[in-house]
Formats: structure tokens, sequence, C-alpha cells
């Protein structure tokens, strides 16, 4: 078996998971402003979410929905109950960043006793292995690989070919001339915390599901994945966050086949580090979907 | 010129809010007049109780609340009833320093801090040494094999000794051992990474081959460090990877046709968190048929268990999951730890810890012609019969050396269905010496 041939698999499958989380993570910022440093502690909570109806018989796949929803609605809820007084006040960025970490400590810890600090699993972790030469993935993953790929091209479809989408893209643009221009601004953000709150809920159920086994810790590492994917791709343009996706799942798992897996994370970082020097707005950042509409 | 005036206004306003609020949080008791002192005592639970450690702490949160009500119920110590409190490290140690500074600097009323693991003991044992408070450190680094400080004990084998048991179980555990070809799968930091060298050491010196395989804890997926396992086609793996153990075993089978081989773990996964993992990610068949542990030779009997598991199980009132805990090696341990302090205060009617920290080694250890006791009651008992004691507690007998480190023989282990730890033999001290001397540190 060729060790980078199963890497490059594992690679798609991690790619897969890492684009649905920065995706839904960089259209928070590139539509409201808001670095939302709470979204991998969203992520997790969904992910308990889908594990305690799964455990109740429910499958992982409903229970997917289900994290989805939950994710939509607390996203939702989050911005308009804590995030948009702040904004409305005209905190500073760094302030909002400051509350967005303070309402991500309090999740975790609100959710500790709950769910309480030990790994758990999905009943249907795992599956059956499909070999594609020497790429292994079992039937999850191929699932997850395909939903990816769908919801990517649902939301280029969204950005592109909606009146919804176009008034993302104007209230991303300015948002002042969008609601001058009669764009109902407020509700165009209310849509993006419930489409990007879903993709988060999502993103978390898949992640767990990947993982085999996951704990209420996990939530710190799936932010700063989905957001090394946002910068590298270029902050707040979906495109990006997709490329950069592509290329820290795939750097991480090559690099860890190629050297030592000790040092796949430092490879990625390396890698945003170049950019960010190279290109310090990121690969897409001028080209984006969330640029202004021409 | 003004906005400097106006920081240093702030920054005093600061300085002096934290103060007070230090000086509020303060230990809470006076400890007036002499000898023994007045007002509640505090045991520090110095440990992770989040990050990816978070299943550590809770399990010596439960030595504290078991061995709180066994003083307490006794006359606590000169009248002082023992509280439990925790201080999170968060298993890093640029949180713990300021942690156990936080602990020290506002808790006068400290009498045994207890935790310490390897994520953290580099950080904070000299912190608590310097406080002058006696710590019992659940580390198995070994740069505590030689400390100087005086304050620190370890009731636990140093890594090396867990690894070379490892090995024990390898070359002379029951069938399907011995065996020949071991992967190395243990956390990629220099705690987790002290086992490698004296396994690699002495497996190699005996004639088996061995390959490490550093995995990132924490990590969502490790499917290609698995895939690399599987290329080198082990016969057994040893691993500890606390908080990871279950995603790396389940990417382990999944990616091996979903077939496991035997794992051998240390000392630290004879735990219920590991086990309830592990058991989730291979399911409870393999977890029972593949695994093997190795632990020090408690006996779970005699009358310090029994009151220990007493009182483990009636702490689950106030922290449910405290009776999981009932055959974790480490609660066992830092139970004897506070009641060896509790009495050491009593044996020298001190609450000054330059004082009994001394005598906690002497009741550990005996000297000649002390009377065995098991329980706190019993200790006092024969204190105020003016005999001197040699406590042998619900983890066993301890032994401490001139460095404060206590070791023990090993037992090889399984678990049952339900988790529990099943013992299968005792490595002989004929075995232990052998590999000793192969793994030569």
């Amino acid at each position: 078996m060729s060790i980078f041939a199963a890497a490059f698999g594992f690679g798609l499958v991690s790619m897969s998971v890492i684009a649905l989380a920065a995706v839904g993570f960089t259209m928070q910022f590139g539509i409201t402003n808001m670095i939302n440093l709470a979204y991998g502690q969203v992520m997790i909570a969904s992910a308990y979410v889908a594990y305690y109806l799964n455990r109740a018989g429910v499958t992982i796949w409903a229970g997917m929905i289900a994290g989805a929803v939950f994710g939509a609605v607390f996203s939702f809820l989050l911005n308009r109950l804590v995030y948009a007084p702040f904004q409305r006040k005209n905190t500073s960025l760094l302030g909002m960043v400051i509350v967005s970490l303070a309402i991500s400590l309090m999740i975790a810890n609100v959710l500790l006793p709950i769910v309480g600090y030990f790994s758990v699993s999905y009943q249907e972790h795992g599956g059956s292995l499909v070999r594609i030469g020497d790429i292994v993935l079992t039937n999850n993953q191929i699932v997850i690989i395909v939903l990816s790929v769908a919801i990517m091209l649902g939301i280029h479809a969204l950005l592109r070919y909606t009146r919804l989408g176009k008034a993302m893209r104007a209230t991303a643009a300015n948002p002042t001339l969008a609601r001058n221009c009669g764009i109902p601004t407020q509700r165009v953000i209310d849509m993006v915390w419930l489409i990007t709150g879903a993709l988060c809920g999502v993103a978390g159920v898949v992640a767990a599901l990947n993982s085999d086994s996951f704990a209420i810790a996990n939530g710190a590492g799936f932010l700063i994945t989905a957001l090394a994917a946002a910068v590298v791709g270029g902050a707040g343009q979906p495109y990006g966050a997709m490329i950069g996706a592509v290329v820290i799942g795939l750097v991480t798992e090559l690099s860890a086949a190629a050297w030592s897996p000790e040092y796949k994370e430092v490879v990625a970082f390396a890698l945003l580090v170049l950019v960010m020097v190279l290109r310090p707005q990121g690969l897409l950042a001028k080209r984006g979907a969330l640029a202004a509409a021409g | 010129m003004k906005t400097t005036h106006a920081r240093m206004r702030i920054g005093t306003a600061a300085c002096s809010l934290a103060l007070l609020m230090l000086a509020a949080c303060g230990g809470g008791s006076g400890t007036t007049g002499g000898g023994l002192g007045s007002g509640d005592l505090l045991v520090g639970v110095l440990a992770p109780f989040s990050g990816v450690d978070a299943n550590l702490g809770p399990a010596y949160y439960a030595a504290c609340l078991a061995a709180a009500p066994s003083i307490n119920s006794n006359g606590g110590v000169g009248g002082r009833q023992v509280k439990c409190q925790q201080f999170d490290t968060r298993g890093e140690p640029a949180d713990a320093a300021p942690a156990a500074n936080q602990m020290v600097a506002s808790n006068s009323n400290l009498m045994a801090v207890v935790g310490c693991t390897s994520d953290e003991a580099s950080a904070v044992a000299p912190i608590v040494n310097g406080a002058h408070i006696p710590m019992f450190c659940m580390t198995g680094q070994s740069e505590f094999n030689k400390t100087k400080l005086p304050y620190f004990h370890r009731l636990v084998p140093a890594d090396i000794y867990d690894a070379y048991a490892m090995v024990g179980w390898a070359l002379y555990g029951p069938s399907p051992a011995p065996f020949h070809k071991a992967a190395l799968v243990f956390g990629d930091d220099i705690g987790s990474q002290a086992f490698v060298e004296p396994a690699t050491n002495a497996f190699t010196k005996l004639g088996g081959q061995v390959k490490n395989f550093p995995i990132k804890l924490g990590a969502s997926s490790y499917r290609t460090e698995v895939t690399q396992v599987i290329q080198y086609q082990p016969d057994v793996i040893f691993t500890e990877a606390i908080g990871s153990a279950g995603t790396f075993l389940g990417e382990f089978k999944t990616l091996n046709s979903g077939k496991m081989i035997p794992i051998i773990g240390t000392s630290a996964t004879i735990d219920p968190e590991w086990f309830a993992a592990v058991k989730g990610a291979i399911g409870v068949d393999d977890i029972v048929k593949y695994y093997g542990g190795v632990d020090l030779g408690y006996s779970f009997s005699g009358p310090a268990y029994a009151e220990f598991l007493t009182n483990l199980n009636a702490a689950a009132s106030t922290f449910p999951q405290a009776p999981k805990y009932k055959q974790r090696g480490s609660t066992l341990h830092l139970y004897d730890g506070i009641i060896m302090s509790a009495l050491a205060m009593v044996e020298t009617n001190s609450k000054d810890p330059k004082v009994y920290n001394p005598k906690i080694k002497e009741i550990a250890n005996g000297t000649s012609g002390a009377t065995e006791v098991h329980t706190y009651k019993e200790g006092v008992d024969a204190l105020k019969a003016g005999k001197s004691i040699r406590f042998v507690g619900a983890g066993g007998a301890n032994t401490f050396d001139q460095y404060n480190n206590s070791v023990s023989g090993y037992i090889l282990v399984k678990y049952n269905a339900a988790g529990d730890e099943v013992k299968v033999q005792d490595l002989t001290t004929a075995q232990t010496e052998r590999i000793s001397q192969a793994g030569g540190i």
C-alpha cells in the first residue's frame, strides 16, 4: 500500500470536514464583520446534540440534521442576544473578538458539567471499508465527502444565483449602501447566522463522526483548523475558505506521510505563515464570492 | 503625560482591586493560636479539570472527597474540618503556574496539595515547594526521581517503571505473549514520551523490535499515523494516549479491516474514562480480549479500602462521578497522602508544614516498633496512646526513598466487561530486575 495514496484519501476527508467548518466561519466574518471565536464550541455542542439523539436510537444522519438545526438556532440567538447589541454600540473589532472568546469559554464551561470531560463515540462510527486503489475510506467518510461537495455547490448557488445570496454580497460589501438600496440587511444578517450556524452544526457532527471518539476539549481544535483554512483562503471569502480547506487538509496528511506525523501541524501552520507573508490578504481576497457584486 | 497619569491611576486601582479580591478569597478561616490552630483546612486539588487531560483532575478530586470525611468524622485535625477545592491547571504549564500561585497566595489554610500531573508538575512543584506545602504529585517524570524539593512526594512510580512493567507484560505475560514487535503510541509531549526510551532500551535488549509512533494528543484524526503503524505490522501496541486513545484505536481497528491486535497500557490507562472512550471506539469485546495493563499491586480489600470505598460512594451526592474511581490507583494513593498529612499534623501537633512535612515520610515508612494503622481513626487513637505509627492505607504500604519517591511491585491486569480491573499475574522481582538492567536508565 502506498502511504501517500492513503494519506491523500485521508486528506480528502479532512478537507471535506474543514471546508464545512471554514466556509461557515468565514461567511460570518465576511458578511457580519464578526470573528466568532465561539464557533468551535457551537460545533462541539451540535456534535453532542447528535450524540444524545444517536444514543436514543436515532440514526447519526438524522442526528446531523438535528445538530444543524441546533447550530442554526443557537448561532441566530447568539448574534441577536449578544453580538448584535455590542455591534450596535460600535464595539471595536478587537472588543467583539474578546466578547466571542468570553462566549466560547462560557459555552465550554456550561457544557462541561452536562456532557462530562470524557470521550464518547457515535454508535455508527467507522462503517465498512471501501478501497479505491491504495485509498482506503469508510462508507461514512465517502458520505462526508459527497455531503461536503454538495453543500459547497449549494453555497455557490446561494451566493451567485439567488436574491438572498446577492443581498448577502451587497451587505458584505457595504451594509449602509445596501440598506439605503432597500435591502433588509437585518433580515439578511439573521439569515446569514441561521445558514452559517447550520453549517457549523453539520461540521461539528461530521468532524465528530470522522474522529471515532470526541470530547468537549475538541472544540478548540475545531476552531483553530477552521480559522487557519479561512485565513489561508482570505478572511471573509467562502471560496477562499474552500481552497484553504483543501490546502490545510491535504498538506497535513501528506506531510505526515512524508515526514513525521509530529510535524504535520507545524507544516500546515508554516504554510499559513508563508501565505501571510507573501499574500497577507489571503489567496482569494480580491476575487471572492463576497466581493462587491459587479 | 495626562494619559500616563490616568493609566497609572487605573493600574493602581486595578492592583488595589486585585489585592482586595485576594484578601477576600484568602482562606476564609482564622488560624489563631498555636498547635493545630482553628478554622477549616484546605486540600488543593491542583490538576487539569479542562483541556485534553480533563479526565485526570476529577480522579484526584474524588480522592480528596473520600479522605475528608475520614478525617472530619473522627474529630478533624485537632477539630479543624478538611475541605477540598479544585484548582484547574488546564493541563498546560502556562495556565498551571498562575493557578498554583493563586492557590498558595489566597489560601493560608492549605494543609496539602494533590494532583500535579506530568502536564504541569515541573511548573507547579517549585511554587508549592516554595510555599512549604506538602504535595502528592501524580507525575512519572524522571526529573523527580532525585528531586531536591522536600515538600514533593510521589506515591506512584516513575514512568520508567511503568515502561519496564509494560515490557514485562510483553515478555512474561500470559498468552498470546510473548510479543516480539511493538509499536509505541504515546503523545508527543515530553511527559508521554518519557515512556519511550526505557521501553525501547529494555525491549530491544531483550530481543524485541520496537518503533515509536508519537501522536499529537487531542487531534481529531490519526489515520495517516494509524496506516504507518499498520504497515509496521506490530504484534502489540504499547500505549497511553490519554484523551486520544479512543480515536487512535478506533481508527486502527477500522483501517486494519476490523481487527484489533493486543494493546498494553500504562497504569494511567486503568481509568474509567479511558475504558469508556476505548470501549466506545472498538467495542467492549475487543477491549476485554486485547487489552492488557500494568498496575501497582492493589488488594482492593481490607479496612482502609473499605472506608475509602464507603466514603467514595457517599461522595456521589456532591460529585456523581466519584464512585467510578473505586479502582483507580491514583485516587487510592492521593486518599492515603491526604490522610498521612493529617496524621502528621496530629502527631506533631502543628499546623506548620515545616514541622509536620518530615513526619509524613516517617508515618508512611514507619519506624522500628511502629503500630500499623489503616484508617485516620486508628492512627489518631494510636497517637493518643503514645505509639508511633505506620500508615498502610487504601493503596497499600508505602516506602519513600530519600527523594520522597515510593515504589512498590507491579501486577499485570486486564479489564472485565464492566470496566473493572482484573489481576492476571504478578511481575516477579527477578523479572523486574532483568528488565530494569536491560533498560539501563
